[in-house]
């Protein structure tokens, strides 16, 4: 086994799933200038919705409970707004703040009542990896890979060429001047959360036949994709994207030179880097709120 | 108000009941802060359902020198705040000079301090923590700390002739606590340890960890885990195509494993420890549990339990029904003595030794190695 290449594609790997997950917040943060902390939670229901589809009484096969498990991780995620942050459109950014991280609480602790705090999986027989130039990759990480370019292509691509992504783009710069002209901020919001939901939705369940479902899976998660945001400056897609990878890839290589323990040290270390030399990626949209 | 007054005249008959039956001393009393509710409870009425066995029978041949043992029961809740107020009831209310503590290493640990203050004894059968027993030279344990784990484990990688392993481990004072001892006793055995490894609890992405556990193709590798880590981890292996003779502790010996990593643990190997079944000591217990609870279902630690009262039996006769005499006394009986969970002789630490056997994984079935 080639030892760098593995950890080259196990930091890609991992990058992609924080680029996932951070695309989902970066938007949220965008439209709405807050950052949802129950955004790991959304991933992890979104898993479990799948497998709530997939075990019994319903036991469908994944090609069938896919959809209906993302329609349900949507419809969380439209709930989540309508009910919590709806009410605080206008509130200041700390309430926001503390709304989301009491909401993740108590999604955490939902899917803990329901489920358990134990380990499970969807039960898919495990295999080894295809071999290439020495490195091993299962089907399931090349969706993921995939995955995640599929989704900032959709995302680009919704943002500068469809009328939705420039009315998102209106209401991220000023939510009452795109009211004053005339459009329709109500709808432009749920549609931002469709989409973040939808990115949670997909992102939670490749994560979880990668590893396992957990209640915990989000948040651990979460942490370093709002490192990813950061780094790539809060509201810009391609920058959540490259923002993952990076962090994923500095990860996975800086470990084989300094001790596993530290893993975790390396993303944060970014994250406090590029608070201390670009602040203005997050004061900045807080002076135009 | 009046609701008050009535509250306070009724505790205080509760209190007046307690306090009466507490000076009768018809027998010899001993406390048991169990969990018989909360979340380990399932786990507390097997070890009362064993301590129960142990004194019917110590009862029925006479009790302790004609006077019987009676075991006052306090339930601890499965949490440290509840085991600490349990332990200081039977302290206080019931006087008691010695105590069967709560399961649970940290809920264990939480309570020693008060009984060491308190200078009254109090014994656990199941901590395996290694520092269990600190609080004091008042706090005893019957079952085997994962010190010698350390020592079995390497043990085991000598006599597979593995002279130089990597090591894994979950970054917290138990995993560290077993890394210390295990690369302390395989360097005495002329072992070499390639690498030290630790890696957080509950995480979804071990990759990297393994991919530097395993750089250079080591035949086997050391992993001291959970089972939630386990799981993702020999999974992750295993799909990297990682051939690697994993080796663990007691810790990862579960079915739930089994379930979790399939395939990707076929063939792993660890260490627990064990006592033999042949004995006569086992074979007596298990005809005497068959006859009094009508199945063979000996719960988890339900031996060791069992062993617990019969040594604090023994110390109550040889040094009296006081804590000092017995702390003293459980020196002297534990010598030697053969329980059904083999040799219970105390050592400085005031904990017991035990022999360790070997599990690996054939066919999704947990069974011993040969």
């Amino acid at each position: 086994m080639d030892f760098v290449l593995q950890s080259v594609l196990n930091g890609i790997l991992a990058g992609c799933i924080y680029a996932l997950f951070a695309m989902g917040l970066t938007l949220i943060y965008g439209v709405l200038n807050f950052v949802n902390f129950a955004h790991g939670e959304l991933i992890m229901w979104g898993a479990y919705f799948l497998y709530l589809l997939m075990e019994k009484p319903l036991s469908l096969p994944i090609s069938l409970a896919l959809p209906p498990a993302l329609f349900l991780t949507i419809l969380l995620g439209i709930g989540i707004d309508q009910f919590v942050f709806k009410p605080l459109r206008r509130a200041n950014r700390l309430t926001l703040l503390i709304a989301a991280l009491g909401l993740s609480f108590f999604l955490r602790n939902g899917a803990q009542f329901f489920w358990g705090a134990e380990i499970r999986t969807y039960g898919f027989e495990i295999k080894r990896g295809m071999r290439f130039l020495g490195v091993s990759i299962t089907f399931n990480q090349i969706a993921i890979i995939l995955t995640s370019i599929l989704c900032i292509l959709f995302l680009y691509l919704l943002f500068h060429r469809s009328r939705i992504g420039k009315s998102m783009r209106a209401v991220s710069d000023h939510l009452e001047l795109a009211r004053v002209v005339g459009i329709d901020t109500k709808r432009t919001i749920r549609i931002a959360w469709i989409i973040s939901a939808l990115l949670a939705g997909v992102g939670g369940i490749l994560l979880a036949l990668d590893t396992n479902l957990q209640p915990g899976m989000g948040l651990i998660n979460l942490v370093k994709a709002f490192a990813a945001t950061l780094l790539g400056g809060v509201g810009n897609f391609w920058g959540a994207f490259w923002g993952g990878i990076l962090i994923g890839l500095a990860e996975n290589l800086g470990v084989l030179v300094i001790s596993p323990g530290y893993k975790d040290a390396i993303a944060f270390g970014i994250m406090v880097l590029m608070l201390l030399i670009r602040p203005a990626t997050l004061l900045g949209s807080e002076e135009s709120s | 108000m009046r609701k008050l007054t009535c509250l306070i005249i009724f505790l205080g008959i509760l209190m007046h009941f307690s306090i009466s039956s507490g000076t009768a001393q018809e027998t010899y009393r001993i406390g048991a802060a169990f969990a018989l509710s909360g979340s380990i409870a399932v786990y507390g009425e097997g070890f009362k359902k064993a301590v129960d066995l142990a004194v019917e029978e110590i009862n029925a041949a006479g009790g302790i020198k004609g006077k019987k043992i009676e075991i006052m029961y306090e339930d601890n809740k499965s949490t440290a705040k509840d085991c600490v107020t349990a332990v200081r009831k039977l302290i206080t209310v019931d006087k008691v000079p010695v105590i069967f503590g709560p399961a649970a290493s940290s809920n264990f640990m939480a309570a020693a301090p008060v009984a060491q203050e308190s200078k009254v004894v109090m014994i656990s059968a199941e901590g395996a923590a290694p520092g269990l027993t600190k609080a004091g030279e008042y706090i005893f344990r019957v079952f085997p700390s994962d010190v010698l784990q350390g020592k079995g484990i390497s043990d085991l990688c000598v006599r597979l002739n593995y002279k130089e392993v990597p090591i894994m481990y979950v970054n917290n004072d138990w995993g560290l606590g077993l890394k210390n001892v295990f690369v302390e006793n395989f360097k005495k055995a002329g072992g070499k340890v390639t690498d030290e490894i630790p890696y957080d609890e509950g995480k979804t992405d071990y990759r990297t960890e393994l991919i530097r556990a395993t750089k250079g193709n080591p035949p086997a590798t050391v992993n001291l885990t959970y089972i939630k880590e386990g799981a993702v981890m020999f999974k992750q292996g295993y799909e990297m195509g990682i051939k690697t003779q994993w080796i663990c502790g007691s810790a990862a010996k579960a079915p739930k494993l089994v379930e979790l990593a399939g395939k990707a643990i076929e063939g792993i190997i660890g260490t627990y420890p064990v006592f033999s079944q042949e004995t006569k000591e086992y074979k007596a217990f298990r005809a005497a549990w068959k006859k009094k609870y009508g199945d063979e279902k000996i719960p988890i630690f339900g031996e060791y339990n069992y062993d617990m009262v019969f040594l604090t039996a023994k110390a109550i006769e040889k040094g009296g029904y006081t804590s000092e005499g017995i702390r003293k006394a459980l020196f002297e009986v534990g010598k030697g003595y053969r329980g059904v969970t083999g040799d219970k002789t105390f050592d400085q630490d005031r904990g017991v030794g035990s022999e360790y056997g070997v599990w690996t994984v054939k066919d999704a079935q947990i069974v011993d190695y040969k």
